[in-house]
């Protein structure tokens, strides 16, 4: 245990002597953090969404919901034609469009997804992060118009009589049929108004319930799994920057040690090449643990970086730091020369970082390229720090994360230490 | 002789389709300086990296302090290699690199630091101690890298061409060196091909090339072989070897 201990503190040494090591992997991960977070924040709140309502219908209904999105501090809604607002949405100057067409009055806006009635939301695809925010938005406002739709007086209230009215002059419809329906809707006309006359009579009833609640800009993390600030995007990056940095130094480390021959000495030494070899895995392993870890602390205190699970974090940075481990080695056998190993490693993980999250965040990525990020490890390292950061992940969610980077450093080390072996025989 | 410290027989290795070593057998007494003399691509180096372990030969047998496997902590612990590249942590201390191999041989403590000083002051870099390594000339580096395959006192020392490229003061260091390790009982196997150490240090020479023994003897038999009217080692060498140049 000793020498393994003696191994891995010289090589933490080395790497602290070690300038521009020190530099890839602490500082050039912070400064793309910080960087891309002050280039993504743009100020404290979030910029209004512009969008476009598109009202042909022409009902109470959708006048309600129109007055209801422009209500909300978080949109900037300009009304236009639909032709107009799907190519302000194609050209990128508004971010969605809301269409009303026509009978969404009469259906309430609860069509079926072919029925075309039903409110449409036109997306730009490359503002998915903000989709969901603008759906809930959307949802928000319809439930809103539909309680104040259903108040005395109004056309909700309205169209059950009338559709009252039609049933009972309907003779089509069975004698019984008829009257167990119109018995259905005058149940359900008398609740809505025992409802109303409650909500009118309670004293802090100000405000006419037809108005319905106010849509305010909300705090989304508060409620909802995204991040709060740039910066609770860009430093899970940072920190598979940081970890690229320490597989990158540790692997052209290992080369340099085979060229000087002070791996030979090792060898030579009485211990077994286990014990080198897990000598370098620590040193790597704590190299990491300790960047990413600082890197986070930075985060946290200088920016303000929630971190809402500190176990499931712990469990994140060591299961990435251990997968970053088990890469270097392998990376570390790629050639026989500096240039050789330099060469594929980057190549090998500058790929892994653009697919996996390290350069586009993953709540941006397009659905394609979110498939595709499967298959990089950063990503799943990504996710597991997002998941103890601000994804608010339970122990179940972040098993497989956790489960594939362990998974493929433990194979990462076994290839590794045999290819090395090989390597030096 | 004294009881073999070193034996190697029949040693056949091939890199490849380049044969190295093509039946090389040797034994080194205990107490002996041995010196294997040859020019570069001779097999010198591989027959060493075959003697510690490091390289598995295609055949033949290596036996170290009577043990056949020299890969064996037990034997080790008692061999002290000193490699021809400089083997050091550049961005470490002179100090700090003999600490660090002294630890993998087990040193700690009294002990540990007591050998770091007394090998700092065999290589005469007592003053340096604290300088990283990189800021040494050749010469400091040449004899830090020899102190620091003696940091564990081995009983068998071997040494790949320790005086490469190294100022005439140093070299005198080194040479003073291995006499004081023959003179404790050291076992030593030395290779070069510079023909004025191997007629100071050595007790017997084997001329080696195309990892094949040409001569093995005292050196002052191997003059007896000299074609020149003055005996000379290099003449014996040349004569032996060949004057084809080895680019290697």
């Amino acid at each position: 245990m000793s020498a393994i201990l003696a191994i891995a503190l010289k090589d933490l040494k080395l790497l602290a002597r070690d300038k521009s090591g020190f530099f890839w992997v602490l500082v050039f991960p912070l400064l793309i953090a910080l960087f891309f977070g002050s280039v993504f924040a743009g100020g404290e709140s979030r910029a209004p969404m512009p969008i476009a309502v598109v009202d042909e219908d022409g009902s109470a209904f959708s006048h309600s919901m129109a007055a209801e999105l422009a209500k909300s501090e978080a949109l900037h809604v300009h009304g236009m034609s639909l032709d107009s607002a799907r190519t302000a949405v194609r050209r990128g100057r508004l971010t969605a469009y809301v269409l009303f067409p026509k009978g969404s009055g009469q259906s309430l806006g609860f069509g079926s997804a072919n029925d075309s009635s039903s409110i449409e939301l036109g997306l730009d695809p490359s503002r998915r992060a903000e989709a969901g925010y603008l759906k809930g938005l959307v949802t928000q406002a319809l439930f809103s118009s539909l309680m104040g739709s259903f108040t005395l007086e109004a056309p909700g209230r309205e169209a059950i009589r009338e559709r009252i009215a039609s049933i009972e002059a309907d003779t089509t419809i069975a004698a019984t049929r008829r009257g167990e329906l119109a018995l259905f809707y005058r149940n359900l006309d008398q609740m809505l108004g025992s409802l109303d006359r409650v909500e009118r009579a309670a004293p802090d009833s100000a405000a006419p319930r037809s108005a319905g609640p106010r849509i305010r800009t909300r705090d989304m993390t508060a409620e909802t799994a995204e991040p709060r600030s740039p910066f609770e995007v860009t430093f899970p990056s940072a920190v598979m920057w940081a970890l690229i940095g320490v597989c990158m130094s540790f692997a052209i480390s290992i080369v340099h040690e085979r060229l000087t021959g002070t791996l030979l000495r090792l060898r030579l030494a009485p211990i077994s090449r286990t014990q080198v070899l897990l000598g370098k895995a620590l040193a790597a392993f704590l190299a990491a643990m300790g960047a990413t870890g600082l890197l986070l602390t930075f985060a946290s205190l200088v920016l303000g970086v929630r971190i809402t699970n500190p176990p499931a974090l712990l469990a994140a940075l060591a299961a990435s730091a251990f997968c970053f481990v088990g890469i270097m080695m392998v990376i570390s056998t790629l050639g026989r020369t500096h240039q050789a190993v330099s060469g594929a490693g980057w190549a090998i993980l500058l790929v892994m970082s653009m697919t996996g999250g390290g350069m586009i965040p993953l709540i941006a990525m397009p659905s394609w390229m979110v498939t595709l990020s499967h298959f990089s490890l950063v990503k799943w390292g990504v996710l597991a720090v997002e998941g103890a950061i601000w994804r608010g992940f339970s122990w179940s969610e972040m098993a497989l994360p956790l489960g594939i980077l362990v998974a493929v450093g433990a194979l990462g080390l076994a290839i590794g230490a045999r290819r090395l072996e090989r390597a030096q025989s | 002789m004294p009881a073999a410290a070193i034996e190697v027989e029949d040693l056949h290795h091939a890199y490849g389709a380049v044969p190295a070593l093509n039946g090389i057998s040797f034994q080194v007494g205990a107490g002996e300086c041995f010196g294997l003399l040859g020019p570069n691509g001779a097999g010198k180096t591989t027959t060493i990296q075959a003697i510690v372990g490091a390289l598995r030969p295609d055949r033949g047998r290596v036996a170290i302090l009577g043990e056949d496997d020299p890969t064996r902590p037990s034997v080790r612990s008692r061999i002290g290699v000193v490699p021809q590249s400089l083997a050091l942590y550049q961005e470490l201390t002179g100090e700090e690199n003999l600490a660090f191999f002294g630890k993998l041989y087990g040193l700690n403590g009294a002990r540990l630091k007591a050998r770091v000083d007394a090998t700092l002051a065999l290589a005469g870099l007592t003053d340096r101690a604290k300088d990283r390594a990189s800021t040494y000339s050749g010469g400091m580096q040449r004899r830090l890298n020899l102190v620091c395959g003696l940091i564990h006192d081995p009983l068998v020392i071997l040494m790949d061409e320790p005086t490469v490229g190294v100022d005439p003061q140093s070299r005198n260091l080194i040479f003073e060196n291995i006499e004081s390790l023959k003179a404790q009982g050291r076992t030593v196997l030395y290779t070069t091909h510079y023909m004025e150490e191997a007629e100071r240090l050595c007790d017997r020479v084997a001329i080696v090339d195309h990892g094949k023994i040409l001569a093995l003897d005292r050196v002052s038999a191997l003059l007896t072989l000299s074609p020149t009217p003055s005996p000379d080692l290099e003449a014996v060498f040349l004569h032996l070897t060949g004057t084809t140049l080895r680019d290697q």
